[in-house]
């Protein structure tokens, strides 16, 4: 039992990391209906501007922590702006695809400037590990799990309580219709990148905190894509949801399931239970319900 | 007063759709625009706004001024923050998945200040049943109720000119009869109105001039009273014209393919 609780609280912590990268990949569909595969390396990208401020600069951490976000949602911005807007009024399909090439050549942008070797990266959190009898809790994930969830309120607060959440709403739901009505669309799209771009930011220097540094961190944001599918692409509840329950299935399959001999099946377990959510339910749990009108 | 040019628009770079446009509005009128599906009419309405080119289409040719200041080539936000010229596009464009009342926010986006609030209730007694659903999601409001609110929420940008594309799509004629006689009331209060119908008896009721479009071309400009009296019109628009006119019919521009009347 102290070991279920135990992989499950580990898991929603994680998970709460999860569900920020899945906000970032939701907001991103409803506003340009593309899926977007370089979230990995926007992840690696964001941690490493960071690392500069820093690490390199010796910034404390309050200031280094702004700056980071704002320097990752200028490159999110740029990214939109060179490959995004020129496609505006296509097919989603060719944003998707090109966000997959777009992961390519960035991937290849961070090795070339920083290496593939790993960074050392260690942000000096006050020590809030929390212990209950056989229950431990490291510092970490606790924190991880608290500034994901702070960031999550702070979007959604942002896009149901404040007027450029409004347009952003109204933007991502059909974008001719905006414009008619005097909201400029293009920029509400840059906003848009721009805020993705700095959440995965933000997860990406939790995830690196976890341990360290590297090119190859950017694995971890595929972790978006069962949690987005099993939340519903364009549900920003379901991208809570979707990422406690990737956070937790991950969790207890390494608990219960690798001690069996499966080494490796903790990354597996949440495409299994995503393959088995698309057979019921093909929108994912919380995929929004269309207005259909005849 | 709005005056279009010898206007030419082209979709993808081939398809021309206006070839040489020239209409005039004057500050104060109604004035309604008909012609059969394809004509040009709705690419027209997207030019003036300037959200041309988010449907791939490009002014080869042409001018668009508004009090002799051209407006072509503008962005559509800044025609309408400085021209007060918002353009109502067809089929209801209301946000769906928005509450009513947010509709109205989202559409006054580009002037929020402190008369927002007073602008809804306005726009709540000039059609009181938007004011009973103000929290229910549009798409689930019916289609004369989602007219209602794309005009509303056009009114929320204090526009001085509107350009509606045919609101009387797919709504009954008593609800088509009462939103025309609201777009009069609008019009009394000083707004100008350019009216793209389907429903040419109704609208050229309401308008005070018209034009006929044809296959991106005007066929035929006058007063609303004429355009009603005329053989042409009454013919292929209004579906009362006397048919053994054989003889007249050859000597006209366009053929008979009108079976939508």
């Amino acid at each position: 039992m102290v070991d279920f609780i135990q992989a499950l609280g580990s898991g929603i912590l994680v998970g709460l990391v999860y569900a920020l990268l899945g906000l970032s990949i939701v907001i991103i569909y409803r506003a340009s209906e593309a899926f977007n595969f370089a979230i990995g390396e926007f992840l690696v990208i964001g941690s490493f501007l960071f690392y500069i401020f820093f690490f390199d600069l010796g910034l404390p951490l309050l200031i280094a922590l702004p700056l980071g976000l704002v320097a990752a949602g200028l490159v999110g911005a740029l990214v939109e702006r060179l490959t995004i807007k020129p496609l505006l009024g296509r097919s989603p399909l060719s944003m998707t695809i090109i966000t997959l090439g777009l992961g390519f050549f960035l991937r290849a942008c961070v090795q070339l400037i920083f290496g593939s070797h790993s960074y050392s990266f260690f942000l000096e959190l006050p020590d809030i590990t929390q212990e209950y009898g056989d229950l431990l809790f490291l510092s970490d994930p606790i924190w991880a799990g608290m500034l994901s969830l702070c960031t999550f309120g702070l979007i959604i607060f942002l896009l149901f309580r404040t007027r450029w959440g409004l347009a952003i709403r109204a933007t991502s739901e059909n974008q001719a219709k905006a414009m008619a009505f005097g909201i400029d669309a293009r920029f509400i799209l840059l906003i848009v990148w721009a805020i993705s771009a700095a959440c995965i930011a933000i997860a990406g220097i939790m995830i690196s905190n976890f341990g360290a540094l590297s090119s190859m961190s950017a694995i971890v944001g595929l972790r978006a894509i069962p949690v987005v599918l099993i939340g519903g692409m364009d549900s920003i509840g379901g991208a809570l949801i979707g990422g406690i329950i990737v956070g937790v299935c991950e969790s207890l399959a390494g608990a219960y399931i690798e001690p069996l001999g499966l080494i490796g099946f903790k990354d597996v377990a949440p495409y299994l239970l995503l393959l088995i959510v698309l057979l019921i339910r093909p929108y994912g749990l919380f995929g929004e319900v269309r207005i259909e009108r005849v | 007063m709005l005056s279009i040019e010898n206007l030419r628009v082209v979709y993808h770079d081939v398809i021309s759709v206006l070839n040489g446009i020239s209409v005039t509005v004057n500050d104060g009128e109604i004035l309604i625009i008909i012609g059969a599906n394809g004509a040009g009419k709705t690419t027209l309405l997207r030019s003036v706004a300037g959200m041309i080119d988010f449907y791939d289409g490009d002014i080869i040719d042409g001018d668009i001024k508004m009090n002799d200041e051209s407006i072509k080539g503008l962005d559509a936000t800044d025609i309408m923050k400085q021209f007060g010229l918002t353009y109502v596009i067809e089929d209801r464009p209301v946000f769906w998945y928005l509450t009513i009342e947010e509709n109205l926010g989202a559409a006054s986006f580009s002037r929020w200040d402190k008369k927002v609030k007073t602008d809804m209730e306005d726009v709540y007694g000039l059609f009181p049943v938007l004011g009973k659903l103000k929290h229910r999601k549009a798409g689930y409001a019916s289609g004369g109720e989602q007219q209602m609110l794309a005009i509303g929420m056009a009114l929320m940008t204090k526009p001085r000119m509107l350009l509606l594309d045919e609101p009387s799509l797919g709504l009954a004629p008593i609800i088509t009869e009462e939103l025309f006689s609201i777009i009069s009331q609008l019009n009394q209060t000083g707004i100008t109105i350019i009216l793209v119908e389907q429903n040419a008896h109704a609208a050229l009721d309401i308008g005070t001039r018209g034009y006929v479009m044809e296959t991106g071309r005007i066929v035929l400009d006058g007063n609303a009273r004429e355009l009603l009296e005329n053989e042409d019109v009454r013919e292929f628009y209004l579906g009362s014209g006397k048919k053994e006119r054989k003889s007249y019919r050859d000597a006209k521009r366009y053929k008979r393919r009108k079976r939508w009347l």
